[in-house]
């Protein structure tokens, strides 16, 4: 566990088309942590990650790996130290998992060099932490949702990166995939250290799997810290817009988020 | 039946069915050779009878088919590896009726005459007419989908190939020679002509080859591919000039010959799956096959002159085009 890579944003704005969408923000991902970016939609969670990942160019402010700014990097020796896993990766028709997966590895090829002994090497490490070696033959169309998502974080895995950021690793996926996919993803953390940094849509998981939270609203960040300190009544009000009542989640220990509709609230309920 | 398996057996039966296609392209014409005068002529170096004679004049149209298909096989594939757009093909995006509009022009109003200059404006024509149906096939709502590239193409291509009638109308004396400005033909090659291109065709094949890892990062979506270190816009520029380079350079010499850049990547795709350091030679190997083929059925049902092989690309070519645009849903490669 050699992973120390400081990843830092420093006053980053950005945005598409002249229109602003991250609104100066500062933060420093926790080394060998999982964190999660929450928010309400379009509040800028997957442009973070974007400019992070270096696939949008900040209008001011930079991200700065171990110190150095992250444009200043050749292309492929980022990509082995910071991988993404976009939100709809395009499926080219016909493709099997291992070559998908192997596909991980390009940061590591010469030109003309096929897949050396290091790549099948980390291909098969890839797919056995996933737990679809058995798959490896199979047509990526013929899989399940669930599968295809374990298929494209193998290959972010190929790719061997100390830092993983993932856009929505579990939308469409139903909750018992969701789990599993946190599941493995928190393997991977522990076994390899490897830093994650995440957007997930649901709260109650998030405060369950991250050991850190970045609240968004709007553009801008309104509060970080451990799921127990920063997700409370007012934090879900000031990010979300709703009222809610959190509990101490009676599985996990974490907060648990209640939300609080125009119907279906006890009296007892109405603050 | 495991992946390299597939592709050796591919290749042997794709090889297998080039050997025979160049024996017929040798023999079979308006003067078919007999197995025995095609031996002589070939292997013992006999050049006395009329038979051994015309297998030598055949030589070098068999050697342009074989490397113009090549050619055409890979430019398509590189089309379509950069688009991630199973429609895209040098003749569908009207760069091969570009190359040859610009020849035509030259022939009318520059006089040109060496093959030097047939090329250089050949390059000129399909550079830019790839880089116009390209601006116009992005206009507008979800970027350049399969269905909008072809329209654009089509469109463009009909645009460019009635400028090429009206300035070959008005020269019917001329006309004869130059049908295959019109619709591609190999019958023209010889060997100053294949010559002056291979170094153009050998600097497009390396690039291709070289380039296929790159495409294959490139083919789950730019995004991904620059999370891989793929720079995109780089890459796609190189794929785009080589494919470019290749279909031109053929066009100059053969005309617009349509279809096989359509054709030959997909049945791969098909046969093979979606790896482009597959695709890439296979495509070459599949499109010396088909355009040599398409060359001798055209001397056949054309007897006793001959259907220009443009004519048979594109009569096997158009019904793979509906079946690509009816099965791709949108986007997807």
């Amino acid at each position: 566990m050699n992973n120390e890579h400081q990843l830092k944003v420093e006053h980053i704005t950005a945005g598409y088309d002249g229109r602003t969408i991250l609104k100066d923000i500062e933060l420093a991902i926790p080394v060998n942590k999982i964190s999660v970016i929450l928010g309400a939609n379009a509040c800028g969670k997957s442009t973070l990650l974007k400019t992070i990942a270096r696939l949008l160019k900040p209008s001011s402010g930079k991200i700065t790996l171990d110190g150095k700014g992250i444009w200043t990097f050749p292309s492929k020796h980022l990509a082995r130290v910071l991988g993404l896993l976009p939100q709809s990766p395009v499926v080219p028709e016909g493709i099997v998992v291992a070559d998908l997966v192997s596909r991980g590895r390009f940061p590591y090829q010469g030109l003309m060099k096929g897949l050396s002994r290091e790549d099948h090497a980390a291909v098969a490490e890839a797919l056995e932490i996933m737990g679809i070696t058995n798959l490896a033959d199979r047509r990526l169309d013929e899989l399940s949702g669930g599968q295809k998502q374990r298929v494209w974080i193998a290959m972010a895995l190929a790719q061997d990166t100390d830092i993983l950021l993932l856009d929505e690793p579990t939308t469409y996926l139903d909750i018992t995939y969701q789990v599993e996919i946190l599941d493995l993803l928190t393997d991977l953390n522990r076994k390899k250290g490897t830093t994650i940094v995440m957007v997930l849509h649901d709260i109650n998981l998030s405060a369950r799997y991250a050991d850190y939270i970045f609240a968004l609203r709007e553009g801008c960040l309104v509060s970080e810290g451990t799921p127990s300190e920063v997700i409370n009544e007012e934090l879900i009000k000031e990010v979300y817009g709703m009222n809610c009542s959190v509990i101490s989640d009676p599985v996990s220990g974490s907060p648990f988020v209640l939300p609080k509709g125009r119907h279906h609230v006890l009296d007892s309920c109405l603050a | 039946m495991r992946q390299s398996e597939k592709v050796f057996i591919t290749l042997i039966i794709s090889l297998i069915c080039i050997l025979l296609c160049i024996a017929g392209s040798l023999a079979l014409g308006s003067r078919s050779v007999s197995p025995g005068e095609l031996i002589d002529a070939l292997f013992l170096g006999k050049a006395g009878t009329f038979g051994q004679i015309v297998v030598r004049e055949r030589i070098p149209r068999t050697v342009f088919s074989l490397i113009a298909g090549a050619a055409l096989g890979i430019s398509g594939a590189l089309m379509q590896a950069i688009t991630r757009n199973p429609i895209a093909d040098p003749s569908v995006l009207g760069v091969n009726t570009g190359a040859s509009l610009f020849v035509v022009m030259g022939i009318a109003f520059l006089n040109i005459q060496t093959a030097g200059q047939y090329i250089v404006l050949a390059l000129l024509g399909a550079a830019i007419t790839a880089v116009f149906v390209y601006g116009i096939g992005s206009l507008g709502a979800g970027g350049a989908t399969p269905i909008k590239l072809a329209l654009a193409g089509s469109a463009t291509s009909a645009a460019l190939s009635s400028f090429v009638s009206a300035i070959m109308l008005p020269r019917s004396n001329v006309m004869d020679n130059f049908r295959f400005w019109q619709v591609g033909s190999v019958s023209g090659a010889n060997w100053t002509n294949i010559r002056a291109v291979l170094p153009l065709l050998i600097i497009g094949f390396l690039i291709s080859i070289l380039l296929a890892p790159v495409l294959n990062a490139m083919a789950l979506g730019d995004e991904m591919a620059s999370v891989l270190g793929v720079h995109t816009g780089i890459a796609r520029a190189i794929g785009a000039l080589a494919g470019v380079v290749l279909c031109g350079a053929i066009t100059a010499v053969a005309g617009p010959i349509g279809f096989v850049g359509l054709m030959v990547p997909h049945v791969m795709r098909l046969l093979l799956g979606p790896d482009q350091r597959i695709i890439m030679p296979m495509s070459a190997v599949g499109g010396a096959l088909i355009l040599t083929a398409a060359d001798i059925a055209g001397r056949i049902l054309g007897n006793p002159g001959e259907l220009e092989s443009g004519v048979v690309t594109a009569f096997l070519g158009a019904p793979v085009l509906i079946i690509i645009a009816v099965k791709s849903k949108g986007s997807s490669l």
